[in-house]
């Protein structure tokens, strides 16, 4: 039997490869924006808006999309959600946001990431 | 009574945190609580806490002391991920309990759970020593970043999306002395203190 190395995916932001590297860390299966969701269809019911969140968590059935965007601009994502939740109620998903991002990168001594996604007098 | 200063006896530690979310009084009174209730509900089953070093030392101590039964004490540490750690693949224990812990009765102090990635990890750890029970008692959580579900049968409070220090938390291991928790000014980890 030929085994073979899981190809690495193509991670859009670093901050998405450092937190892949924290998952493996702490053990945690994860996949990298498995699914995309219909959010909005045009008149001829083809598919207008849709949403990919980042990650998959199997063994906790969880989705968590990851955001650096500054505050004011997290608008348009938070309205994604929303209409997720609206949409596909039983889909358990978790938002962190740059603050969050942030703490966790300080927290675990990164700072090259932290600085990154700094910026902010707000907490 | 207090048995600690008032936070401007602190000075420069003080001076970093805009505003203190629960004083020294808030938290001992909730400590007191959660022992009471850990000593209702451990009657006659000698339990043993666990935490894991560094941050939890305050609340333990302070917890331990609300205990009236009967109760022992272990502590374990684990490297958190940092970027030597990463290289090395995965979670290892620094410091292991020193006692066997099959067929008895353990509960896990933390001081905060966030996205439960740590937790999850140690109870799991823990729980394939085949205790007889195994219950959390968390003094903070952060509900809302969590990522991985952790049932927590004792909770102090719920802490708001924010970076908090004292009281066993730190902010590049500083801040744990204060024995209040407060929110850190921004200047303190502003990039150009990175």
């Amino acid at each position: 039997m030929i085994e073979t190395q899981p190809v690495k995916p193509q991670f859009v932001h670093p901050i998405e490869e450092e937190f892949a590297r924290i998952l493996d860390y702490y053990g945690i299966r994860w996949e990298y924006e498995p699914k995309t969701f219909p959010l909005e269809w045009d008149e001829n019911g083809e598919v207008a808006v849709a949403f990919s969140p980042d990650f998959y968590l199997p063994d906790e059935d969880r989705y968590v999309e990851l955001t650096t965007v500054r505050p004011k601009l997290v608008t348009i994502k938070n309205r994604k959600i929303r209409r997720m939740n609206e949409l596909y109620p039983e889909v358990n998903i978790t938002l962190l946001k740059r603050s969050d991002l942030r703490d966790m990168m300080i927290k675990y001594g990164m700072d090259e990431h932290a600085a990154d996604i700094m910026g902010t007098e707000a907490q | 009574m207090s048995h600690f200063y008032p936070p401007e006896a602190y000075g420069e530690l003080n001076e970093g945190i805009s505003q203190v979310l629960f004083s020294e009084e808030e938290i001992q009174a909730r400590v007191l609580e959660l022992g009471q209730a850990i000593s209702r509900d451990y009657e006659g089953c000698r339990p043993v806490l666990v935490g894991v070093l560094k941050g939890v030392f305050p609340f333990m101590s302070d917890l331990l002391r609300a205990i009236t039964i009967p109760v022992e004490v272990d502590f374990m540490a684990i490297a958190s991920y940092s970027a030597e750690a990463r290289d090395k693949g995965y979670v290892r224990l620094q410091k292991d309990l020193d006692e066997s812990i099959a067929g008895r009765h353990l509960l896990f102090v933390e001081d905060v759970v966030d996205t439960g990635l740590t937790l999850n990890y140690l109870l799991g750890n823990l729980r394939a020593r085949e205790p007889a029970s195994l219950k959390v008692c968390a003094l903070f959580n952060k509900n809302r970043r969590r990522l991985i579900s952790v049932p927590l049968q004792y909770k102090g409070f719920d802490l708001p999306d924010k970076f908090v220090v004292g009281y066993g938390l730190d902010y590049r291991e500083l801040y744990r002395n204060l024995p209040f928790v407060g929110l850190l000014k921004p200047a303190v980890f502003a990039p150009n203190r990175l």
